[in-house]
């Protein structure tokens, strides 16, 4: 029989079967003619073949299906062809899926060695994959878990509540009790996909440090204030001393004022750090009155601008501590009349709309640099360190702002431009809000 | 009864609804978890915001408990569901009681602890009701997971450890009534320990029954007074003579 390589194309193929049939019955035609009975001769033939084909078949579907695809079956004709085909897809894929398998294996090894824990989330947090580091601190199971709601398993209210919101723009750090490690939770959305990638950090060696910084504050200043207490008791006696030497008398004023400095600084210290530990117990606190007597210890201060504003577009009140709230604010409006020249303008306005309660300083004064506003709440942090050491400043009165508003769910925004001014804005929740304080009469 | 069990409804709602119950279950046993660790860190470091905390928080385990109860309800009378979906409502019903409890046992804690952190601390500083407390955390933790993976063997091998808990709950009563012969003026301090130890114990107990229902809701056989070896033997029996 004829027969040419591969690379022939299907009609051709088509078109030499046929012709290969018509040659083969032809011949049976031909035998019937010389013998006679040409049909049966015909059906003979045609059996025969059929025989062929399906001995063929069977030896196909046998080397598929049972044996070893490495080795095709020696077949006849075109079924060989067949086989060969096959075992060059069949190899072709296997390559494939070697190399995929090498990824696959190389992406395990990279993932399990990660420092992290990460795992896939699918559109309804659904678990899709984890990497070891995610298994053993999340308390998953390999395998068993894939497909199960991640909220399910890791059930920190925390973590709960952030993947409810829907604000990944941060993480979550939650405590395992049982291991007493701290984690720290991402979750990432990939953009135009409905997956999330989680990533769990243990920042428990973070939080020691943290945890040892507030109390290694706490602890000093307390401990500094004894000392100082008797120091300044000294010093006030002896700056009250008339019989004092007259060249000692100088010094002694100094170190008063330094003693004084010292004292505001650890109780400052310490305000702060009450600000972090302690729970606070809440009440309603007459706002309007607050800000009107805040108003009016800022006038009686000797440097102040000759115009301060308070304008009260509500008489609500906020649910809070007023000690907290007070230094707050103190904070806030001490730190406008500060930096304000004397012929300009401060002014506090108290509002409440859709959103919560707002109240808001504005001054006149020099304005911050764009580049310092992320940092200004930190503590000791100064715009510039000689200006405001003459003030009399420490650098720690936004914090004890930032301390004071995190205790009452509330946000600060600044907006600044050096040579305007300043506007500090509070924002305080709808719910801290208290409509029926009874406002005190407002006297300018 | 496996996870994909739960989505054989046509109604897709009603999937969503089961999924949804589930979820919140798990999710008030999160907040349960959650207010127990802190109560018993609050008392073993002697922290009084947190154990303040833990009190004034319970009022939110008892407001999920009202919510899923009522979602239940809801399903019952309007779904009517039958075999696994119902034992998965009843099996809810009963572990919201039992969360609920144990949210309880963890505000008791909370007040003792509070009052606790004002007196002398003994020399031991709490070790055995820090040890105690950690393993009914975890047991409690591995009920929860079991329920969340519908995984029964899980729920029998925690639902074990109950005995453990009460022995170790006894030697912390026999070590409080050494305390208190030894100085009397320890009585009150170890009274005080000992309904620790008692609330935590119970809290074991809360956790066993938990498993139980999670073995009710896979196998659909109460297991409830009886002792675990027997379950477990019975329960194998009944899988081979399924598999033959």
């Amino acid at each position: 029989m004829p027969f040419q390589g591969h690379g022939i194309g299907r009609s051709n193929i088509a078109w030499q079967l046929f012709m290969q049939l018509a040659a083969y019955l032809a011949v049976f035609v031909f035998l019937g003619w010389i013998f006679g009975n040409t049909a049966g001769w015909v059906v003979f033939g045609l059996f025969g073949y059929l025989f062929v084909q399906m001995r063929n078949f069977w030896g196909l579907y046998r080397w598929v299906r049972f044996r070893s695809v490495l080795q095709p079956p020696n077949l006849s004709g075109h079924w060989g062809e067949l086989t060969s085909l096959i075992a060059r897809i069949y190899r072709r894929k296997q390559y494939h899926k070697q190399r995929v398998a090498n990824l696959l294996r190389e992406f395990r090894r990279l993932t399990g060695g990660m420092p992290d824990g990460a795992a896939l989330l699918g559109a309804n947090n659904e678990l899709l994959w984890f990497n070891p580091k995610a298994e053993r601190w999340l308390g998953l199971m390999r395998k068993r878990d894939v497909g199960l709601r991640i909220e399910n398993l890791v059930r920190y209210p925390a973590f709960i509540q952030y993947l409810e919101t829907g604000d990944f723009s941060h993480s979550v750090t939650v405590l395992q009790s049982d291991a007493q490690r701290w984690l720290s939770i991402h979750l990432v959305q990939a953009q135009g996909s409905k997956q999330k990638l989680l990533i769990a950090r243990d920042v428990t060696y973070e939080m020691r440090i943290e945890a040892m910084r507030k109390d290694f504050v706490a602890n000093a200043s307390h401990e500094l204030r004894s000392p100082l207490t008797v120091i300044a008791g000294y010093l006030d006696a002896l700056a009250d001393d008339t019989e004092l030497d007259q060249t000692w008398q100088e010094p002694v004023r100094e170190m008063r004022r330094q003693s004084e400095r010292m004292r505001t600084l650890i109780e400052e210290l310490l305000h702060l750090s009450r600000l972090e530990s302690t729970l606070q117990q809440s009440y309603p606190v007459d706002v309007v009155g607050l800000l009107t007597l805040l108003r009016r210890d800022a006038l009686s201060l000797p440097t102040c601008p000759m115009n301060i504003v308070l304008q009260i577009d509500t008489n609500a009140g906020l649910m809070g501590a007023e000690s907290d709230l007070q230094s707050v604010f103190s904070n806030l409006i001490s730190n406008a009349v500060k930096y304000t020249p004397s012929q300009g303008k401060v002014v506090i306005r108290w509002w409440v709309d859709s959103e919560g309660g707002h109240l808001s300083v504005a001054d006149t004064g020099i304005g911050i640099a764009a580049e310092d506003l992320p940092r200004l709440t930190e503590r000791f942090y100064r715009v510039d360190s000689g200006r405001s050491r003459e003030q009399g400043g420490f650098g720690l009165g936004l914090a004890i702002v930032k301390h004071g508003l995190q205790r009452h769910d509330a946000t600060l925004t600044i907006e600044s431009e050096i040579g305007k001014g300043s506007t500090f804005v509070c924002h305080f929740p709808l719910e801290r809000l208290v409509m029926q304080t009874v406002p005190k009469v407002v006297n300018n | 009864m496996e996870k994909a069990d739960l989505s054989h409804h046509i109604f897709s709602r009603f999937n969503d609804d089961l999924e949804r119950l589930r979820t919140s279950v798990l999710q008030m046993g999160g907040l349960v978890e959650e207010q127990f660790a802190t109560a018993v860190q609050a008392l073993v470091n002697g922290d009084t915001a947190a154990a303040h905390r833990v009190v004034g928080n319970d009022h939110r385990v008892n407001a999920m408990e009202v919510s899923i109860d009522e979602d239940c309800n809801r399903i019952l009378a309007t779904r009517s569901p039958a075999a696994s979906d119902l034992r998965l409502i009843v099996a809810v019903i009963k572990t919201i009681t039992d969360l609920e409890r144990i949210g309880d046992e963890a505000e008791k804690i909370g007040y003792i602890g509070s009052r606790l952190a004002a007196m002398e601390r003994p020399a031991d500083r709490y070790r055995e009701i820090k040890h105690l407390g950690h393993a009914v955390e975890q047991m409690l933790h591995h009920a929860l997971d079991a329920f969340a993976r519908l995984d029964a063997d899980a729920a029998l091998e925690t639902a074990k450890r109950d005995r453990m808990i009460d022995e170790e709950y006894e030697a912390i009563q026999r070590q409080c009534i050494t305390f208190m012969m030894e100085d009397p003026r320890s009585i009150r301090r170890a009274i005080d320990v000992l309904w620790v130890a008692r609330a935590i114990e119970r809290i074991g107990d809360h956790a066993k029954n938990i498993c139980e229902y999670v073995v009710y809701m896979v196998h659909g056989k109460d297991v409830r007074h009886i002792r675990i070896e027997d379950v477990e033997q019975e329960l194998k029996a009944r899988s081979k003579s399924s598999v033959s």
